[in-house]
């Protein structure tokens, strides 16, 4: 006669799973932590009110509207625009003359206004901000 | 005669010590996440030739509503500069980055403001861009 042998119970045991978590949960950080960002530094000169006006127009001036850039009057698309701007501040050599007067329509798109941006910089201009101050009087 | 007593060993219990640490960093992620700002939406631009961001000191962006935040915090581009130049005190040039994230559909009367304010308050602005895909090869 065969003699039926007892199964045993083997359990995992449970005291180390919280180890397990801890240790789980680390490794998810640090891979999340790790995604580095990209972007474009950008020199601005420090926002003043502006009070000289002879030297504004020695200055180059760009208008960005969302169909064209305009470069000294002449509306250009990118490519050209980054050509053009590239040969306007090469024979400039002081810094005061790189800079660049930007002025945006109100309903430019980020794109377009990064890539004029971008180009500026690459040819070694100083950008410029000229932003339009709301004044409210009141009429009686 | 007299009997010797015995001797009672209290010893602490080491078997809940992985709980107590997971606890713990569950805690301090949460204070953590307390400066984050994941939960406001936007869309990068995308442009040629990025470069890797530095850490920065503060964070502006424009979510997809148009509206501006700071650190994660709803704020105007008139507060901005106050609230920028706080956060930045004196530190020196080169460690004063501000990120700029700007969702892609924003028009320049939504960032021109804060770029001023960033300007304003001698912040190292990056604005933060997705790199753009290569042409596919003809």
């Amino acid at each position: 006669m065969k003699l039926k042998r007892g199964k045993m119970l083997i359990d995992p045991p449970d005291c180390a799973t919280a180890d397990i978590a801890f240790t789980l949960i680390i490794f998810f950080l640090v891979c999340a932590a790790v995604q580095p960002e990209t972007g474009m530094p950008q020199v601005l000169p420090k926002t003043e009110a502006k009070t000289e006006k002879q030297d504004q127009s020695r200055n180059i001036e760009v208008s960005i509207t969302p169909s064209s850039i305009v470069l000294n009057g002449s509306p250009l698309q990118l490519p050209e625009f980054a050509q053009r701007i590239t040969e306007a501040l090469r024979q400039k050599t002081r810094e005061a003359d790189r800079i660049v007067v930007v002025k945006s329509a109100p309903d430019t798109p980020y794109p377009t206004w990064i890539g004029v941006s971008q180009a500026i910089d690459r040819a070694g201009g100083i950008l410029t901000l000229e932003l339009e101050t709301e004044r409210r009087i009141e009429v009686e | 005669m007299k009997l010797p007593r015995r001797q009672l060993t209290a010893s602490v219990p080491t078997f809940a010590m992985g709980d107590i640490a997971f606890l713990l960093l569950i805690f301090f992620v949460i204070l953590a996440r307390a400066q984050d700002d994941s939960h406001v939406q936007w869309q990068p631009a995308k442009l040629k030739d990025v470069k890797l961001a530095a850490a920065p000191r503060a964070s502006v962006t424009i979510d997809t509503g148009f509206k501006t935040y700071l650190d994660g915090k709803e704020t105007t581009p008139a507060e901005l500069a106050g609230a920028l130049s706080a956060i930045l005190g004196d530190a020196p040039a080169g460690q004063r980055h501000v990120f700029l994230k700007v969702h892609r559909e924003a028009k320049a009367s939504h960032f021109e403001p804060v770029i001023a304010a960033i300007s304003e308050a001698g912040g190292d602005l990056i604005h933060i861009l997705e790199p753009e895909d290569p042409a596919p090869p003809r």
